[in-house]
């Protein structure tokens, strides 16, 4: 046995079994725990399976947080475009970013990294919609044929992720207030909101300039309007918040 | 010039008839177009020598409760399990129908109990073909093969992708809309499928099978023991339905059947090549496949006020005749979100 309460959860939950989260009944577990030292700072990373699907859902945890209340908690749903190949079309990965410095600068927190782009066809169809948009083409309904909205599995998934990770109470990093609810749905204590501001930078230089809003989204490097792939309306520092650029 | 319905469904297939009974449920009065003689598309049962045949889809399947509880209260022997006896370990049409969770079954009066059951207190107007769509103020006129127009503030189309993309086609000068519900039409096509019904003289060796998917065979997907779903007297009868591509490299040549029965020979024996009674259909639009795969159906508010809808078994999760009454079920469901606001 380990006096790491979080390698501990690992022998606890081997056979957990639930009634599931939401509409899914979707049930998670801890799996496997290691040190992930990483350019934003030294994590551990937390592995999950679930029951439902083949997506190995992750948590990047910072400090003590099993047991604790009060943590800084970022949920952050997969993108492969942005994360990994540093894509202009949206701010997942300047949102990433800022969601490891932040629990960073807390000193304590956990990042839930949601493979939820690969749900169905996900990463198929967000290259569909990119196609379209590339047509002139951007109806809401369009992306929402192509799976392009919020989709409430992911609250369910963290939910019971915090909850496996024995997180009493946390303050959620959002700016999307919706969030809040649909946790606390879920039996998550959610004792504060810390807003997601993500630092200027060279790619993100366009939501200073107001000009380049148009109808109501930012549009992107390419003259493309930005797909919100984070359901969390991105806040720059020292800019209005985003005049309504959500899609769904 | 016909009067105006509540809503006009454009398809009396499954997902056109799960539309049409949500929005029935719910007190409106949906008009049901069906080009065909009869209602069900591709959930069809053909009487050959006395016996229901299922030619197209073979059997039900899926997971999700409404779904499953809506196929056992349909009034007909429900043979629960079938298919049971599987024979190869060849891929079927549906990946997803001998996954744990999912539920399988058939009838023994055939598939199209299904759909004519749904169909029952429905408004549905068969042979009606609907050939155009015109824009008209706050509304959508269908113009009909025979010259007939029905006009409707809210129009569904329950089609094959390939199928509302040509009658989205007939929209003159289409709004953004239109073009953005075509585009996404032409990102999932259908595969096609040729299908075989043969019956076989009383000294046809029985096949200890239900179902064969041959994982060698290019030519065909599956072979069905369709008259296992009534055991006793019925004579044998088998249902051969052809791989997508080979389905399409062959869809106008006339040897077709010929060529699918040969090849069910080689699998299974001389004497499948030698019915008593065949006969054929050519599915050009049989199904789609995982990566054809879309979230929702489209509800599309076109400049002049009027509704489109969109819907079908590529708009829900999952694909086949559970998706297809899914995505039916969730156009109505958002329909009457939007008359109740």
């Amino acid at each position: 046995m380990s006096d790491d309460p979080l390698r501990a959860l690992v022998h606890r939950q081997h056979d957990h079994e639930c009634e599931g989260f939401g509409a899914a009944r979707v049930c998670v577990k801890v799996v496997a725990v290691a040190d992930l030292p990483t350019r934003f700072g030294r994590f551990r990373i937390v592995a999950f399976w679930n029951n439902r699907d083949a997506k190995e859902h992750v948590a990047m945890v910072l400090g003590d947080v099993v047991g604790a209340s009060s943590v800084p908690v970022r949920l952050h749903s997969e993108c492969l475009t942005g994360d990994v190949m540093g894509s202009l079309r949206c701010d997942c990965r300047d949102q990433l970013v800022e969601g490891l410095a932040a629990i960073q600068r807390h000193e304590r927190g956990v990042l839930l990294y949601l493979r939820q782009e690969g749900r169905g066809i996900g990463l198929v169809n967000k290259i569909r919609a990119y196609a379209l948009q590339e047509q002139g083409l951007d109806t809401v309904e369009a992306n929402l044929a192509l799976g392009f909205r919020d989709d409430e599995r992911d609250y369910a998934v963290a939910a019971h992720m915090l909850h496996s990770l024995d997180v009493r109470s946390v303050r959620l990093i959002t700016n999307n207030p919706d969030k809040l609810r649909q946790l606390t749905q879920h039996r998550v204590a959610v004792v504060d909101r810390i807003p997601h501001v993500i630092p200027p930078n060279e790619f993100n230089r366009f939501y200073l300039e107001t000009k380049a809003q148009r109808s109501g989204h930012y549009i992107d490097f390419g003259g493309n309007p930005r797909l919100v792939e984070q359901s969390d309306p991105p806040v720059v520092e020292g800019v209005p918040e985003d005049p309504g650029g959500t899609p769904a | 010039m016909a009067g105006a319905a509540e809503v006009v469904v454009v398809g009396a297939g499954v997902c056109g008839l799960a539309c049409a009974q949500a929005l029935s449920a719910a007190g409106l009065e949906p008009l049901l177009l069906e080009r065909g003689r009869g209602v069900g598309g591709r959930c069809a049962t053909r009487r050959i020598a006395g016996q229901p045949l299922d030619f197209g889809v073979a059997f039900l399947h899926g997971r999700d409760p409404d779904f499953l509880a809506t196929l056992r209260a349909v009034p007909a022997s429900v043979l629960e399990g079938w298919p049971s006896e599987i024979h190869g370990t060849g891929r079927p049409c549906q990946p997803d129908a001998f996954t744990p969770g999912e539920q399988r079954l058939a009838y023994a009066e055939g598939v199209s109990v299904f759909p004519k059951h749904m169909a029952r207190g429905l408004a549905v107007r068969v042979g009606a073909r609907v050939v155009r769509l015109e824009v008209t103020e706050g509304a959508l006129a269908l113009c009909l093969e025979d010259g007939e127009r029905v006009e409707a503030s809210r129009t569904v189309l329950a089609l094959a992708p390939e199928q509302a993309l040509e009658l989205l086609a007939t929209l003159p000068e289409p709004p953004r809309e239109v073009r953005s519900a075509a585009a996404v039409l032409e990102m999932t096509r259908s595969h096609a499928c040729l299908a075989v019904l043969a019956i076989y003289p009383d000294d046809a060796p029985r096949p200890p099978w239900q179902m064969s998917y041959p994982e060698t065979s290019a030519v065909i997907q599956l072979v069905s023991h369709d008259s296992s779903k009534r055991p006793g007297g019925s004579a044998l009868a088998l249902v051969v339905q052809g791989h997508s591509a080979w389905s399409r490299h062959h869809l106008d040549d006339p040897a077709w059947p010929e060529a699918l029965l040969d090849e069910a020979a080689s699998l299974h024996g001389a004497w499948v090549a030698r019915p008593v009674a065949v006969e054929s259909h050519r599915w050009r639009f049989a199904r789609g496949d995982r990566d054809a795969e879309l979230a929702a159906p489209l509800w599309l508010r076109l400049p002049s006020g009027a509704r489109l809808g969109v819907a079908g078994d590529r708009f829900a999760p999952g694909g086949g005749v559970e998706a297809a009454w899914l995505s039916g079920r969730r156009l109505a469901e958002r329909i009457l979100r939007e008359t109740r606001a």
